[in-house]
């Protein structure tokens, strides 16, 4: 069967003639497609909203409540699961000097005595071991090695003191 | 300013009590959305709870430029189209939940016995077959002939462009009425008089 142009008609929605009506009311007493498209359109127009269930506002203030509370305990747990990863990276860092400054006074002190002690037996056992290689080498190298060491560090020493002066009076004078 | 602006601007200021003055006016349509496209009681409670909370929580980013009623049916229907997409992939039979959910609808203008118990049975029928749909040409369904939606307005709210809409509209009546059809295949319209013409 040929629905145009009652189909078009029907799905544009648009006033019709009054010879337009008469033409499709006589198709749809034929055609069973266009009478259902015509239906639909009937059903839609006189179509009802319905209502939600009483008390709907009361019902979403609840949930928003809800909503708002777990909202919280989300930022609360978040809050502080940074802190806590913040503070322990925080005392990992720390450790060895905290554990220093929490120990006592007595122990520091001991601690320290001890440090000066070690570096002043430090110092002597070196003074001793320096004067014992002198010691011991100046009876094996001759006098004129001795005075040619003493020269060389002497001309070093001149060369290294002049190197400085010029480099200083270099930037002075930029 | 209407009072409706004066809600909305106050709402956008954290005026709670503002906000609820909006949903008390709105809750009949944005559920009637909810409740169209889901085809479910529960379904839709909790759709329409959905939508206003985003509503709320997006109540700043609103355009005072724009429709509040197309803004806020708009996220509806977002949210009704996203869910009847997750419900198709946890393949829940539409017709399985016609049997479990009936259609309860109220009537308060019923002129007669007779006259409701058609009328209830042709929106019984109507909101069968309108299931029967995909989701957005279902939502563009809706907006038409539920709010009175233009092309435009439709194309605005559902992210489509205005022929995709006349598209959507045209495809859906011609599935609805064939729907439509099949329900009642040996019937025709018999008209109240109080009814709509059809054209």
């Amino acid at each position: 069967m040929n629905h145009r142009p009652f189909e078009d008609w029907l799905l544009a929605e648009e006033p019709l003639t009054s010879e337009q009506k008469t033409d499709l009311q006589a198709h749809l007493r034929t055609c069973a497609s266009c009478t259902a498209l015509a239906e639909v359109n009937v059903a839609l127009r006189v179509a009802k909203s319905v209502p939600p269930a009483p008390e709907f506002n009361a019902r979403f203030q609840s949930r928003l409540a809800a909503r708002r509370s777990a909202q919280r305990r989300r930022n609360f747990w978040g809050i502080f699961v940074l802190v806590a990863s913040a503070m322990a990276l925080l005392l990992w860092l720390t450790l060895p000097y905290l554990l220093w400054a929490i120990r006592s006074p007595m122990e520091v002190f001991i601690t320290w005595i001890t440090t000066l002690s070690f570096i002043f037996t430090s110092l002597l056992a070196y003074g001793w071991a320096g004067s014992v290689i002198l010691r011991v080498a100046s009876d094996f190298i001759p006098t004129y090695i001795w005075v040619t060491i003493f020269a060389l560090t002497g001309l070093f020493g001149l060369l290294w003191v002049a190197s400085i002066r010029k480099f200083a009076n270099l930037t002075e004078g930029a | 300013m209407t009072e409706e602006m004066d809600w909305i601007i106050q709402s956008q200021q954290g005026n709670d009590e503002a906000f609820a003055q909006l949903v008390t006016v709105y809750q009949t349509p944005v559920y009637n959305l909810c409740y169209r496209m889901l085809g479910e009681p529960e379904a839709a409670e909790d759709a329409a709870q959905e939508s206003f909370l985003r509503a709320y929580q997006n109540i700043l980013r609103f355009d005072r430029q724009r429709s509040f009623a197309t803004w806020l049916l708009s996220i509806a229907a977002h949210y009704c189209i996203d869910r009847l997409r997750r419900r198709r992939f946890t393949s829940i039979s539409i017709d399985d939940d016609d049997e479990e959910h009936p259609m309860e609808l109220p009537d308060q203008s019923a002129l007669n016995p007779e006259t409701e118990t058609a009328r209830r049975e042709e929106q019984e029928q109507l909101h069968k077959v309108l299931r029967s749909l995909e989701a957005t040409d279902r939502a563009a369904i809706v907006l038409r002939y539920w709010y009175d939606f233009s092309e435009v307005e439709i194309a605005e709210s559902l992210s489509l462009t205005v022929s995709a809409v006349k598209s959507r509209l045209h495809r859906a009546r011609r599935e609805l009425a064939k729907r439509w059809q099949e329900e009642q295949p040996h019937s025709h319209l018999e008209r109240s008089p109080h009814e709509s013409p059809a054209f």
